[in-house]
């Protein structure tokens, strides 16, 4: 496609996310409209909301790409990152909305009666939050090299300066109208090219190159340790997301919370029913993509390799569009969520300080973007929810449902989640791909159950820890509000 | 523009004052509240468990019954169809369920409970 057309498309999607967000400026007055929205976002916005931030570029352009590579193997992501939500709405998504905390630091810390536990679970999100915000970076170089042509670092440094700007902006309820509108957009960039390809291979005979079974570059097929380490990170590592989270506060009750949950459900399987089919595609009529190392790309150069000309052109610029969608609202939730808890724990809380700790949220995975390479997107994705399953989703669960759990019993669990999980991350990045053994590729088989264990085995031998307000926390936690809620 | 300045709630907890709360701390309140959180638990992990039964039960028969997969349903092979598109209605029919037995659950603990304050 023509470079023009790529940079018209990254245009009009930075113009619209930054004019939405300085409208929602003019209604974000106070500090509940700042944080959480003032928790009035009725359910089917919050829930586009949710799938607008959630849909990152691990969905929009890792999963075609994976797909690409290694066929029915890689169909676990995307159905990991829906049933994710399913778990989310089973264990956490009422019982947290009805905690009344703004963030995960805030809830551990409401809890476990405990500064130091906050602290921990405190640098566990920042760490999940940089390490999210890195693959967006990468997808957006990526793009911004396969569609115009411009060196990679300006795609990334795009986002970074929108996302910024709109953040320190408005907040969190300007960021509820981006992210709604931006889900809508992903969804039309990615259904409206598959629509037009499938019509048009219906009525002319495009050859067809290869059989969906076949993998192009030869890859062979993943066995069931690795699909079933997949799912244990996709499932239990979703509803520890902080920016997932943070979500659920802008709910007015527990019920609500559950409701908009099914909404999100709803709204993400008819996405991914997309990037399979465009994963499908590549594969039968363009496998010649995966040997050029841009299997990522698939999304962005499949409309142009089957349709071509001006509709091509057009389908393209649109999925070029929805792309930068992904990188923006993902990258700009988890600013907001990494911001919070920032300003709150090292610089008070004011508003001078959500805005300062916004710009060292963005900026940082600017700097790690800059340094590493760009892996499969969908790939380094999954490895940063078996960080969160490992970390954040113990405590998360155990708080919730185990009365028994301590404040020594939490910290124990998520420093060694972090610390295995963490180390089999670093120790596959120096292997490299080809030398990594499986279990160490796919970790969190056996990060998460080691997590549980610590966090469990720790509490009962510190049991004389459980904190005094326990009674009162878990009846809050999991009563319903009263008809007539009585909080604002 | 007028400029408010956002004072982050370290804790956004509670007071315990209502009567409504105190009553649920008491002894007999907390019979309920235990109960409450016993069946919500029983139910969650009853939802999850038939979930990951049918995500497992898919792959199990593709390769239970040959030829299956390679079945081509409107030009598509019927594995693509099942792992690709066939999973996603069973997470909607499971949390539709589950959210119709969790309210149920806290309507039942709200006649229990209301009738004594």
């Amino acid at each position: 496609m023509s470079p023009a057309v790529g940079i018209a498309a990254i245009a009009a999607v930075s113009v619209a996310t930054a004019v939405i967000g300085f409208y929602g400026l003019r209604i974000s007055r106070t500090t509940g409209d700042f944080y959480v929205a003032s928790r009035t976002v009725r359910p089917w916005w919050n829930a586009s909301a949710i799938g607008g931030e959630y849909l990152s570029a691990a969905s929009f352009l890792g999963v075609a790409g994976l797909i690409l590579l290694s066929g029915t193997d890689a169909l676990w992501y995307p159905v990991g990152y829906t049933a994710g939500y399913l778990m989310l709405l089973l264990f956490v998504a009422a019982p947290l909305r009805r905690s009344g905390a703004y963030t995960i630091p805030d809830f551990t810390e409401a809890r476990l009666d405990s500064l130091a536990v906050r602290r921990v679970t405190s640098l566990a999100v920042v760490i999940v939050g940089w390490l999210y915000i890195v693959p967006q970076l990468h997808g957006a170089a990526l793009t911004i090299r396969t569609t115009t042509g411009l060196p990679p670092w300006v795609g990334s440094t795009a986002v970074v300066v929108v996302v910024c700007l709109t953040v320190v902006a408005g907040g969190m309820r300007s960021i509820t109208f981006v992210q709604a509108f931006q889900y809508w957009l992903k969804l039309t960039a990615l259904a409206v090219p598959v629509i037009f390809m499938v019509l048009v291979l219906g009525g002319n005979d495009f050859p067809a190159e290869a059989a969906p079974a076949t993998n192009p570059t030869g890859l062979a097929p993943a066995g069931p340790y690795q699909n079933i380490s997949l799912l244990v990170a996709l499932l239990f590592g979703t509803l520890g997301l902080p920016h997932v989270l943070v979500r659920f506060y802008t709910n007015p009750d527990g019920n609500s919370a559950r409701r908009t949950t099914l909404i999100v459900l709803g709204l993400l399987s008819v996405f991914y029913l997309f990037p399979t089919a465009f994963g499908l595609l590549g594969r039968v009529f363009t496998p010649g993509l995966a040997h050029t190392g841009q299997a990522d790309a698939v999304v962005l150069l499949l409309p142009g390799r089957l349709i071509g000309g001006p509709a091509g052109e057009l389908l393209s610029a649109l999925v070029v569009a929805g792309a930068f969608a992904a990188f923006l609202s993902t990258t700009s939730g988890l600013v907001v969520s990494l911001a919070g808890v920032i300003s709150q724990d090292v610089l008070g809380g004011s508003v001078r300080g959500f805005r300062l700790a916004a710009l060292v949220s963005a900026t940082v995975p600017l700097g790690l973007a800059f340094m590493t390479d760009s892996l499969a997107l969908a790939g380094s994705v999954g490895l940063v929810f078996a960080f969160t399953a490992s970390t954040i989703c113990p405590v998360l669960l155990l708080g919730i449902w185990w009365r028994g759990l301590t404040d020594a019993g939490a910290i124990a669990g998520m420093v060694t989640g972090g610390v295995l999980c963490g180390g089999a991350m670093v120790a596959g990045t120096v292997l490299g791909a080809a030398g990594t053994p499986f279990w160490l590729a796919q970790p969190a088989a056996w990060t998460v159950p080691a997590a549980f264990a610590v966090m469990v085995l720790t509490s009962r031998a510190t049991s004389a820890r459980v904190p005094r307000t326990i009674t009162r926390v878990m009846t809050r936690l999991h009563t319903p509000e009263r008809p007539l809620a009585t909080e604002r | 523009m007028t400029r408010v300045r956002v004072t982050a709630p370290r804790s956004a907890a509670r007071p315990a004052s209502e009567p409504r709360e105190a009553a649920e701390e008491s002894a007999m309140g907390q019979v309920f509240v235990r109960s409450l959180i016993r069946s919500q638990l029983r139910l969650a992990l009853v939802v999850a468990g038939g979930f990951l039964l049918i995500l497992g039960a898919f792959p199990l028969l593709l390769g239970a019954i040959p030829g299956l997969a390679e079945t081509r349903i409107a030009g598509i092979p019927f594995d693509w169809l099942l792992l690709g598109a066939g999973i996603y209605p069973v997470t909607g029919i499971s949390a539709w369920l589950y959210i119709r037995s969790a309210t149920r659950n806290e309507a039942r603990y709200r006649d229990l409970a209301e009738d004594r304050w």
